[in-house]
């Protein structure tokens, strides 16, 4: 605090006004950020940072932000412009979707030509920059930078964004090897920031495989400021593998913002593994009959790593089904604090709609804060949503033990099986040895793990 | 083999084995029956190594070790094995993954290398076959779904697989139908040998028609009240163990 400008609080507290330097890297940026050039983005950009200002960032007295201790992390001095040039053998275990996928990949929110590729896309299908899409979409892109949803993170994403990708798919265009979108982070002289903004159009029947994932390579200060929107016409298909795998003290501040149309699949997959603060919102609207909307996570907090999760799914449509799985393994000194909630609109009969959350709290000094709620305004529906938080089961550890394998063993077979039901529920092969590696790396029987995958 | 000397153990204050004495010998099998709240479940858990029960006085020999001191892994590389009543379900680890981590982790404390990886399949093939466990079932998660005669039939694989020197059977008949019975019992009768021992804890005579012990307990109030040879058992289903025991049963 002492380097830094004081803190300034709002009579209401809560919220905090930003840290000026958000103010001067935009101004310093603001010449040079994609589309810039175009006096209506320029002038978006500008109004977009004056309601970041306006809105501050909030403090845990506001309910959906009431466990993310993001003041401490977020307001600090950030530069939207760290050059780094990672080794490509860093990014080599990274690149996912084998051989065929097209991807794009970001270091420290700037694209690398020479590793992305998003060629031989068929007819109907586009994956652009960002910067390629205010070039040639400038207005369909200006909506969506102008969309307010009353968060500041969201509007300080519209102010800066610079990196992230336009994926858009014609009616029945299926893509069927995936497309990866890699965000780096590499902490230089100052702590990065970057603020990528991904929009999804998948027109009806189509069908997509997309692996987003967020790597830190070296432990430093860093912000990643997500926002990830776009619809789902009908009858189509997205599978949506999320991998945070950030470094320590990094922060990541996400947001996922779906529209379903009816029929339309969605399967997210999120896997939280590193990082000092990771914030994952999810708000996903099914707005049509027939929907199967699936979310998942896997968060692993340890050693002062705060992990949240919120999700929000509307059903604003009768007949569709929604199902929810969020697990924890929180070690000493983690944290995860679980927000869920299902919204059920007047109208939406016949829903199904369910949401778990079970954590395993390993450590005295971890903590688990778990919040499912319902709203339902409909009468025909059925619902369920349950958290639960305990240790490992003393009968199973029993068993194994029983059987000649040792505690720290037995513990570690235990802690694999809770979590690795959720790596299975990642839709990519790649996606799910990533996963498995980094998962591994946090347990104390990782090698054994190994063993275990090459058994299965 | 085993030598229990008046084991007094109480769990949550309250005593349940008052007194046990018992001593097994290499290739004896012996039974012990008894009425519900015995003891009969505590003396496998104990011996076992089980947390929640506390030993209040007396010892437990286990060959030359005094089995009380060591943790339950060790207890079950030293060679022993308890199948058990309720096998605990296990999602998210695989049956066979699970059996060949115990099978090395039991070879390793005999000294012996760990078991390639051909010869686990040929021999836990082999074993499931005698068993009628199907394949499908050896590539499921730990006992996860199996039916209460699957779970039983695993745990008899288990024990089949790890040899063990004194293998502690807790109502393995218990759900059991009589062709399961039977597919159990010839399990264990075919692990018969003049070096490993058997202690059968059962409710009812019939298991002991199929595994017929050297020795028959009959245990009440947490002690061993009576002992005999096979007849004791068939005494007890035909009088009940009221009669048999007469004032010794506890309320």
């Amino acid at each position: 605090m002492s380097a830094g400008p004081a803190m300034v609080v709002s009579a209401s507290r809560r919220r905090i006004d930003p840290d000026p330097s958000f103010t001067r890297a935009f101004a310093e940026l603001a010449p040079r950020l994609p589309g810039s050039d175009r006096q209506e983005i320029a002038a978006l950009r500008a109004r977009s940072l004056a309601r970041f200002t306006e809105l501050g960032i909030p403090t845990q007295r506001d309910e959906a932000w009431k466990f993310t201790p993001v003041g401490r992390i977020v307001n600090r001095p950030h530069a939207a412009d760290v050059p780094a040039e990672p080794p490509l053998e860093r990014i080599l275990p990274h690149l996912l979707g084998g051989p065929k996928a097209r991807r794009l990949v970001f270091v420290n929110g700037r694209l690398v030509p020479q590793w992305s590729h998003v060629g031989g896309l068929p007819e109907g299908a586009a994956i652009e920059s960002l910067t390629r899409a205010l070039e040639r979409r400038t207005e369909a892109v200006a909506a969506r930078l102008a969309r307010d949803d009353g968060r500041s993170f969201t509007a300080l994403n519209a102010a800066l964004a610079a990196s992230g990708a336009w994926i858009e798919l014609a009616p029945g265009v299926v893509l069927s090897d995936p497309v990866q979108l890699l965000f780096v982070t590499v902490p230089g002289a100052s702590a990065p920031m970057s603020h990528p903004r991904v929009v999804l159009r998948l027109g009806s029947g189509a069908a997509l495989t997309l692996l987003e994932s967020h790597v830190g390579l070296e432990p430093g200060p860093a912000l990643t400021n997500l926002v990830l929107e776009g619809e789902l016409g009908e009858g189509a298909s997205l599978a949506h593998d999320r991998l945070l795998l950030q470094a320590d003290e990094a922060a990541l501040i996400g947001k996922v913002e779906l529209v379903l149309g009816a029929r339309a699949r969605y399967d997210q997959t999120t896997v939280a593994l590193g990082g000092s603060l990771l914030r994952s919102e999810s708000e996903v609207s099914i707005e049509g009959e027939g929907v199967e909307c699936r979310l998942a996570g896997l968060a692993v907090p340890r050693a002062g790593e705060h992990v949240d999760t919120l999700v929000r799914v509307h059903h604003r449509a009768p007949a569709s089904h929604s199902d929810q799985l969020f697990k924890s393994v929180v070690e000493e000194r983690g944290h995860h604090a679980f927000a869920g909630k299902i919204f059920v609109h007047r109208g939406a009969q016949r829903t199904n709609a369910y949401q778990k959350n079970d954590n395993l709290l390993l450590a005295e000094d971890g903590e688990v804060d778990s919040k499912p709620e319902l709203e339902i305004y409909a009468d025909d529906v059925k619902c369920s949503h349950g958290a639960t938080c305990g240790e490992l089961d003393p009968s199973a550890l029993f068993y194994l033990r029983a059987r000649g394998i040792d505690a720290t063993t037995a513990r570690g077979l235990l802690i694999w099986a809770f979590a690795s039901e959720l790596l299975d529920r990642l839709g990519d092969r790649t996606a799910r040895a990533a996963a498995r590696r980094a998962l591994a790396a946090r347990l104390p029987t990782g090698a054994l793990v190994d063993e275990h995958e090459d058994a299965a | 083999m085993l030598e229990i000397r008046d084991l007094h153990v109480a769990v949550e204050g309250r005593p349940i084995l008052k007194g046990l004495s018992l001593r097994i010998l290499p290739g004896e099998v012996h039974a012990i029956m008894g009425p519900n709240g015995s003891g009969k479940s505590t003396l496998a858990h104990v011996l076992a190594g089980r947390e929640g029960y506390e030993v209040t006085s007396g010892s437990v020999t286990f060959g030359d070790e005094d089995l009380l001191a060591l943790e339950p892994e060790e207890r079950a590389r030293a060679g022993l094995f308890l199948a058990m009543q309720y096998p605990v379900e296990i999602p998210g680890v695989a049956n066979m993954y699970f059996l060949r981590q115990a099978l090395n982790a039991v070879r390793k404390a005999r000294g012996q290398d760990e078991i390639p990886a051909a010869e686990f399949m040929r021999r836990i093939r082999e074993q499931a076959r005698l068993l009628g466990i199907g394949e499908e079932l050896l590539k499921r998660d730990l006992n996860t779904g199996f039916s209460g005669g699957e779970k039983k039939r695993n745990e008899i694989l288990q024990m089949a697989m790890l040899e063990p020197r004194l293998a502690i059977l807790d109502e393995t008949d218990s759900g059991l139908d009589i062709d399961a019975l039977k597919t159990v019992a010839d399990g264990v009768n075919r692990l018969r040998s003049p070096e490993r021992a058997f202690l059968v804890i059962t409710h009812y005579q019939r298991l002991l028609d199929y595994i017929v012990p050297d020795i028959v307990h009959v245990m009440a109030d947490g002690r061993i009240q009576r002992s005999g040879g096979p007849e004791l058992a068939r005494e007890l289903e035909e009088r009940g163990y009221e009669a048999v025991l007469g004032g010794r049963l506890a309320a």
